[in-house]
């Protein structure tokens, strides 16, 4: 039995959805946090039919004509997969709106149960509903909700009335006739007939005791948080207070705790293998996989921390005030304040970030957003930066800091370029955006988002990060005739000979060596192997040991042993994080572009963007420290002319298609 | 001579009736006053459609709660929205 659930955005439905099926799927406090379909089968206790049934979670929709991705999902999910049984989530604080969709989704041949959620809200407002009259009115059963409660939240009646209702036909309440669906008047007519009915129905049933459009303390509180001067100091303010606490407070006091058992763990394997074990294996196991893994996951609590602290900001409602205050800035480079959105969830992990993109409705602004979003230093690039900070800049905190501001200048500067290679230098597009009801944040929600996260970063740790380091040390430990390599001739290993050729392109960044050519390239199937490579290519194990990074006395040999400056450091770093971001990571953005120019084309972006500003970073900064330029200053500005005039070559040719749309439109 | 005063008086009630008409989109609305929407000003047929599930259309009422920096919040049906000037200029009331 399949019971699907629909209703407009953030009317609750996830929410309902993980109620009733156990699951934790990611929840948020703005419209288009669900972008596909989820299904996950009904909990025992709640399902007393004896039969399995299937829920499935779909996004949020105004309405069943389809205007946007999500609302054609519901469309073609209700038309083509014949649900058993409809449960309409319906806002019971906007009943106005709500029912316009209900209505639609009654003349269906499929019976409707209404879910009247958040009602624990209407109670705190005073407002009340009739529920049998609402009932009689639309003709199929209505039942109240809380989905945010865990007990007396009404859903196992729901599942009662959802189950019963299973074969019976459905009477609808309000039938459009004469509707000539390719008429757009027709349509249009009918449609208001449609909302006619709904406010005959909603005034009938309902007793607000305020106005819904009287100002309310959440009013004041808007004016306030997306004020025209105080809405950016006031978000600037709570992304570093977020950063601060999982960077500098809590995370590293949890990393503490954990790096000591890996420390534990390392001991006890070691002893364990005793002096027998062939020292290929003996090193392989503690310096390559204890080690590398270790360096990563030493971090997973600083990534929780910041996971978390994302979480419970996507919970309370505020990210769509942030996307007021920013519109403003993004609307003079081609974007919308939409934007930030996916920019502030992809500092925690790009891919999420990406995803989020869908809810931009345009296609431009929707595939540049999602190029944009990976130079937002995500999660996985903080040991990254850690290591480098910690290494060559004596754990300064501006290393960190300006990595993300960089990010954020690119960003700027990337989304310029975009708007004027596609020709829409010109191109006006609205913005209206949904502002939900803040509410306090779910420590609850934010933590079993956390833990799902987290269980996903240790995952991936324990099978691809594992697998890439053990690789790796095996690649650096043999060459091509399987022989182990002699100390000091590492560079006949097979790592070698792979990582030199690329080494080569690298030689006007400042890094031309094949271990950093090698640790980048690991680096595009998780951002932290780039930490776990350097780890077991330098057999710096010994000095990585992510005892919170403060490098005892490691930090200059390590240094030494890399051999490198530190302007060369901070070009490699910048390197690192401003290229194409993990594979799993362009998968998102493969989803989201829905088309390969695009695709190669942002890729390419993001490749041309990380070599040059690394050149950049390289030539000047020597530039400064020792006055002159590195070496293979002219080499290296062969390509990077290369790239900046066939980037400029394609502005003109977009700016001369926006000149034509203007005369053409004049 | 009172058909002077009398002139008077009709010239300055006219004059605040027209002044009053130059509140013709939301852009100009003033805060928390109730306005009948007169139509939807745009050759954007998406967004018309769009506005219209959300209960925006022509004889619906829309209140301006506030204005930050360039966008305004308005109510309609229950659910608060931000939007632009230019959508704002677009709501003609």
């Amino acid at each position: 039995m399949k019971i699907a659930l629909t209703g407009n955005p953030n009317s609750g439905k996830t929410t309902l959805f993980n109620a009733i099926t156990g699951k934790i799927e990611k929840v948020g406090n703005w419209a288009g946090v669900t972008i596909d379909k989820k299904e996950g089968l009904i909990k025992n206790n709640l399902n007393l039919s004896g039969k399995d049934i299937i829920a499935v979670d779909l996004p949020g929709a105004y309405s069943m004509s389809p205007f946007t991705s999500e609302e054609n999902i519901t469309n073609e999910f209700v038309n083509n997969e014949n649900p058993d049984v409809i449960i309409n989530i319906v806002d019971a604080t906007n009943l106005s709106r709500s029912l316009f969709f209900t209505s639609q989704l009654l003349e269906l041949d499929i019976p409707v149960v209404v879910a009247l959620n958040k009602s624990d809200l209407n109670v705190r407002k005073e407002n009340v509903i009739d529920i049998k009259k609402l009932s009689a009115q639309l003709g199929c059963p209505v039942v109240e909700t809380v989905s945010t409660k865990t007990s007396d939240n009404g859903l196992t009646e729901l599942i009662k009335h959802a189950v019963s209702a299973v074969g019976k036909g459905q009477k609808p309440a309000f039938k459009a006739i004469d509707v000539d669906a390719s008429n757009e008047k027709s349509v249009r007519a009918a449609d208001v007939k449609r909302y006619d009915f709904v406010n005959t129905v909603v005034n009938a049933v309902e007793q607000r005791k305020t106005k819904s459009s009287n100002q309310n303390v959440q009013d004041a509180a808007d004016r306030i948080l997306a004020n025209k001067w105080l809405g950016i100091p006031i978000f600037v303010g709570i992304m570093w207070l977020v950063f601060s606490i999982s960077q500098t407070y809590v995370g590293p006091f949890i990393a503490d705790i954990l790096v000591g058992w890996i420390d534990g763990l390392t001991e006890t394997v070691g002893g364990m293998l005793g002096e027998s074990v062939s020292p290929i294996l003996s090193a392989l196991l503690l310096d390559g996989i204890i080690g590398g893994v270790g360096a990563v996951v030493g971090f997973l609590p600083l990534i929780m921390v910041l996971f978390f602290l994302l979480a419970l900001l996507e919970d309370c409602g505020y990210m769509a005030r942030v996307a007021v205050v920013m519109d403003r800035f993004f609307k003079k480079v081609g974007l919308s304040g939409k934007s930030i959105i996916p920019m502030v969830i992809g500092t925690g992990c790009a891919i999420p970030g990406v995803m989020a993109t869908r809810t931009i409705k345009n296609e431009r602004q929707r595939r540049t957003t999602a190029m944009l979003t990976p130079f937002m230093p995500c999660g996985a690039k903080i040991p990254v930066i850690a290591l480098f900070a910690g290494v060559f800049f004596n754990d300064a905190a501006w290393v960190a800091t300006s990595m993300y501001f960089v990010g954020i200048a690119i960003i700027i500067v990337g989304a310029l370029i975009v708007v004027r290679i596609t020709g829409e230098k010109n191109a006006r597009s609205f913005f209206i955006m949904e502002l939900p009801e803040y509410r306090f944040p779910s420590f609850k929600r934010a933590a079993i988002s956390t833990l799902s996260r987290g269980k996903a970063f240790i995952i991936k740790a324990g099978t691809i990060i594992l697998l890439c380091n053990a690789i790796v040390h095996i690649m650096q430990t043999f060459n091509w005739q399987l022989q182990v390599v002699a100390e000091g001739a590492e560079n006949t290993s097979i790592l070698a000979s792979i990582g030199t050729p690329f080494a080569i392109l690298l030689l006007p960044l400042g890094f031309g060596v094949w271990q950093l050519a090698a640790a980048a390239i690991t680096g595009f199937i998780a951002k932290e192997n780039v930490v776990g490579t350097l780890a077991v290519v330098y057999g710096i194990t010994n000095f990585i040991d992510t005892e919170a990074l403060e490098l005892v006395d490691g930090a200059s040999s390590v240094a030494g042993v890399m051999g490198l400056t530190s302007v060369a450091a901070l070009a490699y770093l910048v390197f690192n994080l401003f290229t194409p971001p993990c594979f799993a990571a362009i998968g998102a953005m493969n989803s989201e572009m829905e088309n390969k120019k695009w695709l190669w084309g942002g890729i390419a972006f993001q490749f041309g963007m990380g070599y040059v500003v690394s050149f950049f970073t390289y030539h000047v900064g020597t530039l400064i420290t020792e006055g002159g330029f590195g070496q293979y200053f002219i080499q290296g500005l062969i390509p990077v002319s290369l790239m900046i005039g066939y980037v400029v070559y394609l502005m003109n040719k977009g700016n001369k298609v926006a000149e034509a749309k203007i005369k053409q439109t004049a | 001579m009172e058909n002077t005063i009398f002139n008077k008086l009709i010239k300055r009630s006219t004059k605040s009736r027209s002044k009053n008409k130059n509140v013709n989109n939301l852009s100009k609305a003033s805060i928390n006053v109730e306005y009948n929407i007169k139509r939807i000003e745009t050759t954007d047929k998406e967004m018309v459609n769009f506005l219209f599930t959300l209960g925006c259309y022509e004889g619906e009422t829309v209140t301006v709660i506030s204005k930050l920096a360039d966008n305004f919040v308005i109510s309609v049906k229950d659910a608060r929205y931000s939007i632009d000037t230019d959508l704002a200029k677009a709501i003609n009331i």
